[in-house]
């Protein structure tokens, strides 16, 4: 099964704020702590993170979300997939995401193309060219051995 | 005793150093009277700077230093439309009249003066410049839409380094101007400056070691800087800088910091300032200037 993730639902609740931005590391420590609790929650495959609602996303908040939860120290026991990813996030994410010598698979906001981000190596590459020609699910992509 | 230190008439980080003199050794013995009657223009960094002042001086146990205001009226009613008398009331003993803020529309004032203590202010000046980012930096310095996201991210990373290491509050400002003289283009400049600890002592404890002799302010800006070092071991720190840079580099953008007796920047072709200056007079904490210009030169 996937579950997904609202972020900007979970950033509501970790931080009071009018606004849509994930910005701080210690807001991204929040927020990670949050969706680390509701995936232990959860009798999920897939967990699925939606950014669709989110405005700005900075270098640090970036690293305290998406790469410490896709680490393989702090892994959890399913795959993550990023969904609704905004161009101008795309770089911060690619940033610390190969920072840490890791990858993991998205979807754009605007096109829905898929996008493998991080760390990949020509394998896992040509394994992501090849599900995205034949129009994987999100649930294929995150099949992918990312590390 | 009072000790009067005078704000150059030219008041930005070129300046700077004259200003951080007058204070001698720091903190200084005497009470401080900073003059500021000659002033004729102030960039956001002299004003963040001036705020940091007091508030070291404040937080050194110092009495309460004395401000004298610009002569000028027009000077002194754009220091107030930044907001920077209504927190200099706090930190200093104010002497002149101060004209009150006036409501504006829009303004080359893109946030005004605003403190930074907390994660929660970092959302909520990053949420407050939003518009006004997107607005100037695609209407005014040509740049495409998606660079204020860009530059709102510069913004949320320099203003966490206040609240991840300093060790004390800050002060932030963003302001577009024509720059004239050395680039006849207009710019928009992030200043954030902090009474903190300082990048030396912040990395100290982590990094010291390995520059033995050398470990110095600007050794510690270089660390940080350009080997994107943190004074914490998560080996995911450090990124912030590196970010920023990232972004600078895409629209010719310049960063400089200062701290201790340092100063490091990252210096595009348009500017001839120095890469590294050392041996400057002490000044407290740490000052951030990033520097976006417009694309093109403004028309003669």
């Amino acid at each position: 099964m996937i579950q997904t993730i609202c972020l900007h639902r979970v950033l509501r609740e970790a931080v009071t704020t009018p606004y849509r931005n994930l910005v701080t590391r210690a807001t991204g420590a929040a927020v990670r702590v949050r969706i680390e609790a509701a995936l232990d929650r959860m009798a999920c495959d897939v967990a699925v993170l939606d950014f669709s609602e989110v405005e700005l996303l900075d270098f640090s908040c970036a690293d305290e979300i998406v790469a410490k939860l896709v680490l393989p120290a702090a892994r959890p026991s399913r795959p993550v997939v990023l969904l609704g990813i905004r161009d101008e996030q795309r770089e911060a994410l690619d940033h610390v995401l190969a920072h840490h010598g890791v990858a993991v698979t998205g979807r754009l906001r605007e096109s829905g193309e898929p996008v493998l981000l991080g760390a990949a190596t020509p394998d896992l590459h040509q394994a992501f060219a090849a599900l995205r020609e034949r129009g994987a699910t999100l649930d294929d992509f995150a099949r992918l051995p990312i590390s | 005793m009072t000790r009067v230190v005078e704000v150059p008439p030219s008041f930005d980080d070129r300046t700077f150093d004259q200003f951080a003199a007058g204070f001698g050794a720091w903190p200084p013995e005497e009470r401080i009277l900073v003059d500021a009657r000659g002033a004729q223009w102030a960039s956001p960094y002299g004003l963040v700077g001036l705020l940091t002042a007091g508030q070291a001086l404040a937080e050194a146990g110092r009495e309460r230093p004395l401000l004298t205001v610009p002569q000028s009226d027009d000077v002194k009613r754009y220091w107030a439309r930044t907001g920077f008398f209504a927190h200099a009331a706090s930190l200093f003993e104010i002497h002149g009249k101060v004209p009150r803020a006036a409501a504006s529309g829009p303004s080359d004032v893109l946030l005004d003066v605003t403190p930074v203590r907390a994660s929660e202010d970092v959302h909520e000046v990053v949420g407050r410049i939003g518009a006004n980012a997107a607005r100037i930096m695609s209407g005014e310095l040509g740049l495409e839409a998606k660079s204020s996201v860009g530059f709102s991210m510069a913004l949320s990373e320099s203003c966490t380094n206040i609240v991840e290491h300093a060790g004390t509050g800050g002060w932030v400002a963003v302001q577009a101007y024509t720059f004239r003289r050395r680039l006849g283009r207009r710019v928009v400049v992030i200043a954030v400056s902090d009474a903190g600890i300082g990048f030396r002592r912040s990395l100290e404890t982590a990094h010291a070691k390995r520059y033995g002799d050398r470990w110095s302010d600007a050794t510690a800006l270089e660390a940080a800087l350009i080997q994107n070092v943190s004074r914490f071991r998560d080996p995911g720190r450090g990124q912030g800088f590196a970010g920023i840079k990232r972004y600078l580099s895409r629209w010719q953008g310049k960063i400089g910091i200062r701290s201790g007796t340092a100063r490091l920047a990252i210096v595009p072709p348009w500017d001839d300032d120095v890469p590294l200056a050392d041996q400057l007079p002490f000044f407290p904490g740490a000052q951030v200037q990033i520097t976006i210009p417009a694309q093109h030169a403004e028309p003669a």
